[in-house]
């Protein structure tokens, strides 16, 4: 059996970190990946942009709270996973969302990229310091995944 | 410029019901959706044996379509590479969001039997019970389908 996620885009908010009650640290992103294509037909240039919600566990989850930003660029690897929950109608929700298990940085301005698995405690080298020179795919992405904003699902 | 992105999903699992056949309004098409179940297996810190299934709903448009909805059925073992996509709609006001795979390719790996017709689902192939996947089929029939 496999379950396999591999995404390549850029975060929509700076990423939001909690800790556990025994202290190891969740992070969740929401991530844009843009498709761009030409429509066959008409010759239109397309894009269409798909968000995704990204959870990070443990050591992984304290490197994304800390070097990932709004507009950074990341490739993540990982599972996806449905959570069921209850809305205030107490009728079952479903969220699905892919839970990293590998996430490399990628658009450093340093030039460099930083490579984090879930499995190896992370060195502290490279910094990922160009958050800010890669453009996020939405400028109106809202600062939490609480403001449910029209064209975000999550 | 923002490069381009990616955004691709692998899964190796079995159906846990027969393929659900739809056609899009104005001759837009068969569109053929299935659940699949992954499983994972481990093994905890007393060495007991753990056991998580997940579901996932995944859609075929076109040729694809056509393939599924020939051949698969509950139980069979399938390869699918894709896209996820998210959809939303409105129920009473409330925003209601659902994740579901584009299926772009397509192994089917349950083997063929002597007569060459695809294995049927119902033999050792047992797949995962699907109790705890009837509340996302219920929620789901109450959404447009696309």
């Amino acid at each position: 059996m496999l379950n396999k996620v591999t995404l390549i885009g850029n975060l929509g908010a700076d990423p939001e970190v909690r800790y556990m009650p025994n202290g190891e640290a969740v992070a969740s992103i929401r991530l844009a990946t843009t498709m761009r294509w030409k429509d066959k037909q008409t010759g239109e240039r397309k894009t269409s942009t798909e968000w995704h919600r990204v959870v990070f566990f443990r050591r992984l989850a304290e490197v994304a709270g800390e070097y990932l930003k709004k507009g950074s660029q990341v490739y993540v690897e990982g599972r996806l996973r449905t959570n069921k929950w209850q809305g205030q109608d107490g009728q079952d929700r479903y969220t699905t969302e892919i839970v990293a298990e590998e996430m490399h940085m990628l658009g450093s301005r340093s030039g460099g990229t930083a490579n984090y698995s879930d499995n190896q405690p992370a060195s502290s080298a490279s910094r990922a310091s160009g958050a800010s020179s890669s453009e996020p795919p939405m400028q109106s992405a809202p600062p939490a995944y609480e403001d449910f904003d029209d064209d975000i699902p999550f | 410029m923002a490069s381009r992105g990616v955004n691709k999903v692998i899964l190796l699992g079995r159906l846990g019901a027969d393929p659900d056949i739809r056609y899009l309004p104005n001759n837009g098409g068969k569109v053929v959706a299935i659940r699949l179940a992954t499983s994972e297996v481990w093994k905890d810190q007393a060495k007991a044996k753990q056991e998580h299934t997940e579901w996932h709903r995944l859609v075929f448009f076109k040729k694809l379509a056509d393939t599924a909805e020939q051949y698969l059925r509950k139980g069979s073992k399938i390869y699918v590479e894709g896209s996820l996509r998210t959809q939303q709609w409105d129920k009473n006001g409330e925003k209601r969001y659902r994740t579901e795979v584009v299926v772009r390719e397509l192994q089917m790996l349950d083997r063929a039997d002597e007569n060459g017709a695809p294995r049927h689902s119902s033999q050792p192939s047992t797949p995962p019970t699907a109790a705890n996947d009837a509340g996302l089929d219920e929620d789901f029939d109450d959404i447009p389908f696309f």
